[in-house]
């Protein structure tokens, strides 16, 4: 079963790798910059600038997570402020949803690329998704593999790409998030990855963190920065 | 195309179009064999013809109406919209896509109705059927021009408004340009009205590009000056509601 998951992975590395190499992503959002709708529900003192790789989102609820996602897909205009984006750029937001009779494998054969279908109908048989189970009867989890795999599979190795992902493991099971934590690990020079999340277990690493707190957004690194420390900076 | 490619596959997926090319396809048979032409062969013909306009007309309004209405309103409140809307696929493309994905349900049956007008109810007379070919070609190229770019106000306003005013507005507009224009019309004949008069120059004059009675009638093609000119006359209004179409369409639910 491993074994079978490793190889999809090491497909879906090839694929990315076997182009030239893409130009990198990056991220660079100037300080000053204000986000909220009407009203700055937070505010950057000092430029952040990031490049290919997981970047976590942390904040509390209702503090701005999905409004910062949301500006930088250019969705919502900034109160303030300027932000400049390079890359192919997706946002999965939190509650995308497809018609409730469609199956999970017409959804994903209408979405992703020709080219990498075959993978991802793989992944989604290995990470246990019903592809022939309307999407109306599938759970929470089940729905959200859908919307990430079809999200991983539609970055283009020609170029950088940036995925804009709201809360995408709530549901997931471990194994399924394991699978995808995987192909992020792998991926990370030409894909730059925004995740906003509430982490389930204080020993995870978040080697990078955006933390939105007392309406100051404010990026923090370290390779062994982990869950537990970081939460107590969350008022 | 991958908008389009979901709007075509959840449309497919729903089967009602399955109804309706049935309708399409049998009623126009079935119907003239049900009614009064029953005992008048003669009569079979003619009420194939209404028959199988009819049912097109009907379908399209109330099938194809409502299926772009709920397509339009499904992308923006669903969040596909607006995911697409960040992959680059700007407010026009998702519009044109949604659209295309409704309007090729829509196509086949308006052709299946004028073959069906073609090779089985074409008059005996090689003189009058000598002009059929031409009267079903324009007949089917100013219905497709009617209501192609209603399906698009469809997709555009249920986006904005919801569904139900998609439709109802689509529905209505439709059957004002058919039918309403008329009425507007014999009530100016019985007494002058200058705002009335104004609102019906302004109205979609739809009932031009029914030609049923025409065929039914067996009056011939239109002269082609005046075809044309109707060709032009619909497009003006195509230009209109595709641009209100396009400024009324939304991707995602205001912020």
């Amino acid at each position: 079963m491993t074994f079978k998951l490793d190889y999809i992975i090491f497909r879906f590395i090839n694929s990315v790798s076997s182009a030239p190499p893409a130009p990198r992503p990056s991220l660079h959002l100037d300080s000053g910059l204000k986000i909220g709708y009407g009203s700055p529900i937070a505010a950057l003192e000092s430029p952040i600038q990031l490049g290919g790789g997981t970047h976590f989102i942390l904040a509390r609820n209702g503090r701005g997570k999905t409004t910062l996602l949301r500006t930088i897909a250019r969705t919502l205009r900034p109160v303030a402020g300027s932000l400049k984006t390079e890359g192919a750029l997706q946002y999965l937001p939190e509650d995308l949803r497809f018609d409730q009779e469609m199956t999970a494998g017409m959804i994903l054969r209408s979405l992703v690329p020709k080219k990498r279908l075959k993978e991802a109908l793989e992944l989604a048989e290995r990470i246990e998704l019903n592809l022939k189970r309307p999407y109306g009867r599938l759970s929470t989890g089940n729905r959200r593999k859908i919307n990430l795999i079809m999200a991983e599979f539609s970055t283009r190795p020609d170029t950088g790409n940036i995925l804009l992902l709201d809360e995408p493991f709530s549901g997931l099971d471990a194994f399924a998030r394991q699978a995808f934590e995987e192909i992020w690990r792998s991926s990370s020079d030409n894909v730059l990855r925004l995740v906003s999340c509430h982490p389930d277990y204080d020993s995870m690493t978040l080697s990078s963190a955006l933390l939105i707190d007392r309406s100051t957004i404010r990026h923090l690194t370290g390779g062994d920065q982990t869950w537990s420390e970081l939460k107590n900076l969350l008022h | 195309m991958r908008l389009f490619r979901l709007t075509l596959s959840t449309i497919f997926l729903r089967k009602a179009w399955v109804i309706c090319a049935l309708c399409v396809l049998v009623i126009p048979f079935v119907l003239p064999l049900i009614s009064s032409a029953s005992e008048k062969p003669v009569l079979i013909q003619p009420a194939r013809i209404q028959a199988a306009w009819s049912t097109l007309w009907i379908i399209t309004m109330l099938w194809g109406y409502f299926t772009a209405a709920k397509q339009g309103e499904i992308n923006a409140t669903s969040g596909t919209g607006e995911y697409f809307l960040t992959t680059g696929l700007g407010a026009t493309r998702q519009l044109w896509e949604i659209w295309l994905a409704v309007f090729i349900f829509i196509l086949p049956m308006a052709v299946a109705t004028a073959a069906i007008t073609q090779f089985a109810a074409s008059p005996a007379d090689p003189a009058e059927r000598a002009m059929w070919w031409t009267l079903n070609t324009q007949y089917l190229v100013l219905f497709l021009l009617v209501t192609g770019p209603l399906l698009c106000l469809a997709v555009a306003l249920a986006s904005r408004f919801g569904s139900v005013a998609g439709y109802v507005v689509t529905l209505g507009l439709t059957a004002y340009g058919l039918y309403g224009v008329g009425y507007l019309d014999n009530l100016l004949k019985l007494e002058e009205n200058p705002i009335l008069q104004s609102i019906w120059l302004f109205s979609p004059h739809y009932h031009f590009a029914d030609l049923t009675q025409r065929l039914y009638f067996k009056s011939g093609a239109l002269p082609s000056a005046a075809f044309w000119k109707m060709v032009g006359y619909f497009l003006g209004i195509l230009a209109l509601n595709t641009g209100i179409s396009r400024v009324t369409f939304r991707t995602k639910l205001s912020s």
